[in-house]
């Protein structure tokens, strides 16, 4: 599995088990978070979550005499959130500590040799609404 | 026309050790080559004693023994390092692997290519103890990485294949 998806399989799980899901929050599972009529889909569905496919970059890590050489891949998945501003829900601190650390998923369990795996985000208030712009950031090897 | 060495192509600059001379040559069967090697360096200095007189302003000098070693860096592979899961019997430096063949100070042959094992190639060759290694891992660094040192005893000679 790619590291999206083992991201969206642990957002997937409830609040209680270190993802989203609950009655206020959602994970869309199919769609990336693509503009409709000009809006983010996750602006017009709040309290859902939208994660956006990956991007990749190898980079030689190490280069050998006998070109046995080494690799990194770095990987950048980008999250989204929206909230209303307004009302915050009572879960909100809960799931936005869930989506740091649903990270942790990436690791020799699922397959990969991480190097780096650090997430992040940042927060924009907009008009009556908060978008929550996650960004996850992993070095493998 | 002169032309420089290119070893970009990963198959010229190739360390092999072996219990004989035969084995240890480039291409030789049995020979334990060395992987993921990251720089190699030949080292053929003569020892050098420098000595002053009086009526010169320049310094005098005279040699003395060489010292020879072979030097490098390499990525550590798990059979490389601590001998072959099924022993071949054979070549008893890969049975063994770098680290017991080290500390066991068992004199090993050895052949650096210098262009790879096709004949005509140019190698240098000698016998040597393996030291300096000095393996270290770090999370920065991802994978174990450790120098190498064959120090020579004897004569280093160069040969074609």
């Amino acid at each position: 599995m790619s590291i999206r998806s083992n991201i969206m399989s642990k957002l997937a799980e409830t609040v209680a088990n270190g993802g989203v899901t609950s009655t206020d929050y959602a994970l869309e599972r199919n769609e990336l978070p693509w503009n409709a009529s000009g809006e983010p889909l996750y602006v017009k569905n709040m309290r859902v979550v939208y994660v956006g496919d990956e991007e990749e970059a190898k980079v030689q890590l190490y280069r050998t005499l006998d070109q046995g050489d080494v690799f990194q891949t770095d990987t950048t998945v980008q999250a989204f959130l929206t909230e209303d501003a307004k009302n915050i829900n009572a879960l909100n601190p809960t799931v936005i500590e869930n989506m740091l650390n649903a990270k942790s998923v990436i690791n020799t369990t699922t397959g990969f040799n991480v190097q780096v795996a650090e997430s992040g985000y940042e927060q924009v208030i907009e008009n009556d609404y908060i978008t929550y712009t996650f960004e996850y950031t992993f070095t493998t090897i | 026309m002169a032309a420089v060495i290119n070893v970009t192509a990963g198959s010229q600059a190739v360390l092999t050790l072996g219990t004989t001379a035969t084995m240890a040559k480039p291409g030789g069967t049995g020979g334990m080559i060395i992987p993921f090697v990251q720089d190699v360096t030949v080292n053929a200095a003569p020892g050098i004693v420098r000595y002053s007189v009086l009526d010169s302003s320049s310094s005098q000098a005279f040699t003395t023994v060489n010292e020879n070693s072979i030097s490098g860096n390499m990525l550590l592979d798990e059979e490389t390092f601590f001998g072959l899961a099924t022993a071949g019997g054979v070549n008893t430096v890969a049975d063994a692997g770098l680290f017991a063949t080290s500390t066991t100070k068992t004199k090993v042959f050895f052949s650096v290519a210098f262009e790879g094992s096709d004949s005509g190639d140019y190698y240098v060759h000698g016998q040597a103890f393996i030291g300096g290694l000095a393996p270290t891992a770090s999370m920065d660094a991802a994978v174990w990485i450790s120098p190498i040192e064959l120090i020579v005893d004897g004569e280093l000679g160069s040969l074609t294949v």
